[in-house]
């Protein structure tokens, strides 16, 4: 275990210090979401309303809402693209084979390069809430903490099944994956981002139950803005967690498969 | 008798044919057709240097990377100290060195030091010990001054020497090397040569199994030759084994032989005859 947490912690010092040798994107990301979290207040104040406040979940302001699905949004941007995209780094490279003759394992290899793009996600989170919180009076005080967190590990874990498996997509077929894309746009659609799922038709919500998103933001909106707890959210908790022991050894099962099949073909280090 | 540290047996590989366009999408499922490998057998003891000797596409990258467990075999199987590398590839990689000959495979935007630390820790060596093998390794290969620099600003060769100190880094007892010198300088590739004979070699306990195209390099660091043709070997042995066998003056006359090329002076004395 040791070994493990060490060998991950490797891999997230690495992207650590890659990202230090781009000193200056760190602030121009803090500025970005500035402008980001601007937007949404002004667009919120367009739309906010009595009608719109009641038909949001835990009422309050349209601006809470938004950017509140807004930037969740991110982790599974980050967890769809982590993989794959740490992956072609390696690939492109020629890391990926430098590493694959290391001692380490496959696991630690696709968990450790997940780490550093999770947490740089988080902090670009906490800055966006940080602006929100700071000029345009965005609600955190009656947030759950433990439930925020609780919700985010679980959706990670769901999301990040996902991402495995369009990295071995990539493995496999050498170009991004177009199924990626296409959960990418069902997903803005009918999890809840900006709009909540009771205004779409019965179609649309049965679709958005089948998605781990929808469930992660509509806990993460009932722990940070209705200081919901746990306990209070276990039905979405028990899902993203049957969503994560369903796709994370599929996703490894289908990753092993596809190394195993590229070794077999030759094309590891084809781009 | 040494112990055996790689056995090659009955190997064979083979890759499907490359397709380019929508086609590209089947060829993981595709039958391999492409021989590459083909039956090739042969053993490396422990602390023998092995060299193999072959024109371009003779399968010796192919043979390095199936043992560095980087490819899958067709057939056969290859073992390092007795280990499959398929089936306990991880106990493989413990006692593999393995430079690609190429000058990637280093993060670009990271200082040599950093990268090599990365690697060694990978292969488990403590932080103190991977600092202080570093040390010395640059010393040895004289890129003390590379380690604080970002790798994308180093030079080819010193990007190969940095390469080469990555596989020497946690000490394996087997060292594979794909065209070790390509990119070095002749004094580079010189000084490189003595360092493995007389830092490697010399101690008796790490083999070395290498694939080049200089004859010198071959001579002077070989214990045996294995010369290899379209996947197959053709011949295995010492350079005095295989120039007598052969009854050839030099190893250069030796590989011609064997794979029926002609060198340049032998084309023209032909055509001179048949004139």
């Amino acid at each position: 275990m040791k070994r493990i947490v060490r060998e991950v912690w490797l891999f997230f010092w690495r992207d650590l210090l890659v990202a230090h040798s781009y000193r200056t994107v760190f602030l121009l990301e803090i500025v970005e979401a500035l402008f980001g979290t601007a937007t949404f207040y002004y667009v919120a104040r367009l739309v906010d309303s009595p009608g719109v406040q009641q038909a949001l979940p835990q009422g309050g302001s349209y601006f809470a809402f938004s950017l509140v699905g807004f930037v969740f949004l991110d982790y599974l941007n980050a967890a769809l693209n982590s993989f794959d995209q740490s992956l072609i780094e390696a690939r492109d490279s020629g890391t990926l084979e430098q590493i694959l003759v290391t001692q380490t394992s496959l696991p630690v290899f696709l968990g450790g390069s997940a780490i550093y793009p999770f947490v740089s996600t988080t902090v670009r989170i906490a800055v966006y809430l940080a602006w929100g919180v700071m000029l345009f009076g965005f609600p955190l005080g009656h947030a759950n903490w433990l439930a925020v967190f609780g919700v985010l590990a679980a959706s990670l874990l769901a999301f990040s099944g996902l991402g495995i498996i369009s990295a071995s997509y990539v493995l496999l077929f050498k170009r991004g994956n177009p199924a990626k894309w296409l959960f990418l746009g069902i997903t803005s659609l009918t999890s809840g981002t900006l709009f909540p799922i009771s205004v779409l038709p019965r179609g649309l919500q049965f679709l958005a139950r089948l998605n781990p998103v929808s469930y992660s933001l509509e806990a993460m909106r009932a722990a940070l803005l209705g200081g919901s707890s746990l306990k209070m959210l276990w039905r979405p908790l028990v899902v993203l967690l049957g969503f994560a022991v369903v796709l994370l050894p599929l996703s490894m099962a289908a990753f092993g498969w596809s190394l195993r099949r590229t070794k077999a073909t030759g094309t590891l280090s084809h781009r | 008798m040494r112990e055996i540290a790689v056995a090659i047996d009955h190997l064979e590989k083979s890759f499907p044919p490359a397709r380019s366009g929508w086609r590209a999408l089947l060829q993981p499922f595709e039958k391999p057709t492409s021989r590459a490998l083909a039956d090739v057998s042969f053993e490396v003891r422990e602390g023998e240097a092995v060299g193999l000797l072959g024109a371009n596409g003779a399968g010796k990258s192919t043979l390095l990377r199936i043992i560095a467990t980087l490819l899958l075999p067709t057939r056969g199987a290859a073992r390092v100290a007795g280990f499959n590398t398929v089936y306990e590839s991880r106990e493989v990689r413990q006692r593999l060195g393995y430079h690609a000959g190429t000058d990637s495979g280093f993060y670009a935007r990271l200082t040599g030091r950093q990268n090599l630390n990365f690697f060694g820790r990978l292969n488990q060596i403590p932080a103190a010990d991977t600092n202080k093998r570093i040390a010395e390794l640059a010393e040895q290969f004289r890129i003390q001054e590379a380690l604080d620099r970002q790798v994308r600003t180093l030079s080819t060769g010193t990007v190969q020497r940095l390469s080469l100190v990555r596989a020497l880094l946690h000490g394996p007892p087997v060292l594979l090397l794909d065209e070790p010198t390509r990119s070095l300088d002749a004094i580079g590739a010189l000084e490189f040569r003595r360092f493995l004979k007389s830092e490697i070699l010399q101690r008796g306990d790490t083999c070395l199994l290498f694939a080049s195209h200089a004859l010198a390099e071959i001579e002077v660091l070989a214990d045996r030759v294995v010369i290899m043709d379209a996947g197959k070997v053709l011949a295995c042995g010492t350079a005095a084994e295989l120039k007598r066998q052969t009854s050839a003056v030099n190893l250069e006359e030796v590989f011609l032989r064997l794979t029926g090329f002609r060198s340049p002076a032998e084309s023209v004395e032909r055509e001179a005859g048949a004139e």
